[in-house]
């Protein structure tokens, strides 16, 4: 079993039938050829050894009479694959002048002469032949019944390669009946993998559809189930993460509001009392942020719904998310005319997203560019850090990663990222960690070109 | 003389520090805590503007702005703490002329308010103070910029200030496209980032009161991919 492994299910399937077929077919063909030689053979020795005691009484008998030898043998009447030898008184008579007495083994006339009827199959030139020797002692003579097997040769040959045939074609019936079977019994788990992979892409709603075989409808069933379970989890998580998320934006907003009566009277507070107020003022920045990132997250988890508006010039969103972050517009460069159909607010905060983090962890953001690539447009991130380690360069993405290891500093959500790997996905994209060329980190966001 | 504005929020936390805040904006705030108070409130004092929760006692917020609007057309500006597209376009659908989603801050609320108090749109130079906009029917549907009007006949066509403003953008460069773009800034002073929901549904519901067939449109027509465009006859 391990030899036919890397051929998968099917191929295996359809080898061993192939070969099993062969087997079987070989196994009767092999049989049939053997039992049907060795009858054929059988007739032809009895009609031999009639022929040989028949023509030997003709030729005793007239012998008796007085005949000469010659003359009986010119008179037996044999057809063209016969031939009948006479030996007497150290002389050899022939019916026929092509058969000489060497066709005779001299095993055979020894044991003829000491009296014992005896039976020989031989070759004779290329052609297979039975000689049969009689010794008939009232007319002290040896008669040798010759007969040429080229018929049955030419029979033996024309069946044992219409056998082969038959079992090598059996080879491929085999094989196509292992597909067609293969097909059948795969097909269910074909349809299994599609629907997983569909589920898997989140169309949680797809089911497997009802089946009557009863040895699938128990597979079906609880691979049904298991993804009724799995949506009804997810689905109960996301609405957790979104009452959550609802009821915590009520207080934040009476807590945004009263820290900005506090701060426009900022000027009249003392000054710890101030220091205070901005501790707060940044903290609810950053909860505020976290709390965004959370509901975002949550809302993509559910299935997150685009809102992709007319098209955009890559230049004008970047320009926007870059001032409106309070970033300078000249870190822009590259295809700016290129147009984008995206989610402009979603990819804003993704690409602010990416930006921050440039600030927070890369040393500073040095470059926004985008690359105009045809079917895919680019949109590169550079700082000015020490780059991102290649083992560290997929957790990132993952929830809460910088928090882990410890590389987040206190403004950071741990979420970024991850908002960005999501938002990107959902527009049928992907974004990476590389190297910038010169040092630092790049993260590229890689998303379909806009129909144009 | 300051503006009067009146804010409909359950929560109390919220609603007070949103009248502290308004009322160092310049507002003149008072407070309703359901949907039937506000409605009472309107009919015993004038208000100039409305900041309306979604999520409300046993009336909500969509019913309320219905009501309000049967008879009123001024500014509404919606606070949700869902950002579900299904509500955001429900409460514009029922008339608000804008909204802005919890939590936020009160420099984003006063902002939405300032924009929504312009009255009108600028005039182009050269564009005349009267635009017939339709003669297909039996009267003429006149847009009057400096009176600030829209007449069929004699009628008045009942615009929010919202509505207004948006047709006479348009108006102002008839037989131009404008995008969802161009009049999210001129009417309601949104940034690059602002939703185009709020042209479409703002357009829909101009429709419905200007077009003879709003199924089919041939005043404020759309160009696919672009944005608008209205068409004088």
């Amino acid at each position: 079993v391990k030899l036919f492994q890397p051929y998968g299910l099917r191929g295996r399937v359809v080898l061993g039938f192939g070969i099993g077929m062969m087997a079987v077919c070989g196994a009767f063909a092999l049989t049939t050829y053997f039992l049907a030689r060795d009858y054929m053979v059988q007739q032809r020795e009895r009609s031999v050894l009639r022929a040989a005691f028949s023509d030997a009484g003709v030729i005793r008998d007239r012998m008796r009479a007085g005949a000469d030898v010659q003359t009986i043998l010119h008179e037996l009447e044999l057809d063209t694959a016969s031939a009948v030898l006479v030996y007497r008184d150290g002389q050899w008579h022939s019916s026929s002048p092509d058969t000489r007495p060497s066709v005779v083994p001299a095993r055979l006339v020894r044991e003829v002469e000491a009296g014992q009827p005896a039976f020989v199959r031989d070759v004779v030139g290329a052609t297979p032949s039975m000689v049969v020797g009689i010794r008939v002692p009232s007319v002290s003579a040896s008669i040798y019944e010759v007969r040429l097997l080229a018929e049955l040769n030419s029979t033996l040959r024309l069946l044992g390669s219409v056998l082969a045939i038959g079992a090598f074609s059996s080879v491929g019936l085999g094989a196509v009946i292992g597909m067609r079977l293969s097909r059948t019994v795969l097909q269910p788990l074909d349809q299994i993998a599609g629907t997983a992979a569909a589920i898997s892409g989140g169309e949680l709603s797809r089911r497997l559809p009802d089946t009557r075989d009863p040895e699938l409808a128990t597979l079906v069933g609880s691979f049904n189930s298991m993804v009724d379970a799995l949506q009804l989890r997810i689905e109960r998580d996301a609405r957790f993460a979104a009452d959550v998320s609802h009821e915590l934006r009520s207080p934040l907003t009476t807590l945004v509001a009263s820290v900005g009566l506090l701060k426009a009277r900022r000027d009249q507070l003392p000054d710890r009392s101030r220091q205070a107020v901005d501790l707060i003022d940044a903290e609810l920045g950053r909860f505020r942020r976290l709390l965004d990132d959370l509901i975002e997250l949550a809302r993509s988890d559910a299935g997150l719904i685009l809102e992709k508006g007319s098209p955009v010039l890559a230049g004008d969103l970047l320009r926007s998310t870059l001032s409106m972050s309070g970033r300078a517009t000249t870190l822009l460069s590259g295809d700016l005319e290129v147009p984008l159909r995206v989610d402009k607010v979603r990819m804003d905060r993704a690409v602010t997203n990416l930006c921050d983090n440039a600030d927070r962890h890369g040393g500073g953001l040095v470059a926004l560019t985008v690359e105009d690539r045809g079917d895919e447009v680019r949109i590169l991130v550079d700082d000015a850090g020490g780059g991102v380690p290649p083992q560290d360069r997929e957790r990132i993405f993952e929830r809460f990663a910088t928090g882990r290891s410890g590389r987040g500093s206190s403004s950071g959500t741990g979420l970024g990222l991850a908002l960005v790997a999501q938002t990107v996905t959902a527009h049928e994209g992907a974004v990476w960690c590389a190297d910038r060329p010169g040092g630092g980190a790049r993260f590229v966001i890689s998303i379909p070109a806009a129909a144009r | 003389m300051s503006m009067r504005l009146l804010v409909v929020e359950d929560d109390d936390r919220i609603r007070t520090v949103l009248r502290l805040a308004l009322e160092d904006e310049g507002y003149d705030v008072s407070e309703a805590t359901s949907a039937e108070s506000a409605l009472d409130q309107m009919q015993s004092e004038p208000t100039d503007m409305m900041i309306v929760d979604l999520m409300l006692g046993e009336m909500d917020g969509f019913t309320c702005i219905r009501e309000v609007r049967r008879h009123s057309d001024l500014p509404i500006v919606v606070v949700s703490a869902r950002a579900d597209t299904h509500d955001i376009v429900a409460g514009l659908e029922a008339g608000a002329d804008d909204y802005i989603t919890k939590p936020f801050e009160i420099k984003e609320i006063t902002a939405r308010l300032r924009a929504l108090r312009r009255r009108a749109a600028r005039p182009a130079p050269a564009a005349p103070s009267e635009i017939v906009l339709d003669r297909s029917g039996d009267v003429p549907l006149v847009l009057s910029t400096e009176g600030g009007v829209l007449r069929r006949g004699e009628d008045v066509v009942h615009l929010t200030l919202t509505e207004f403003r948006l047709i006479s953008e348009l108006a102002a460069e008839a037989g131009h496209v404008l995008t969802r773009q161009v009049l999210l800034d001129r009417v309601w002073a949104h940034g690059f980032f602002g939703d185009e929901r709020l042209v479409d549904v703002h357009i829909r519901r101009l429709r419905t009161k200007v077009e003879p067939d709003p199924s089919t449109p041939r005043i404020i027509v759309t160009v696919r991919g672009l944005g608008y465009r209205l068409d004088l006859p």
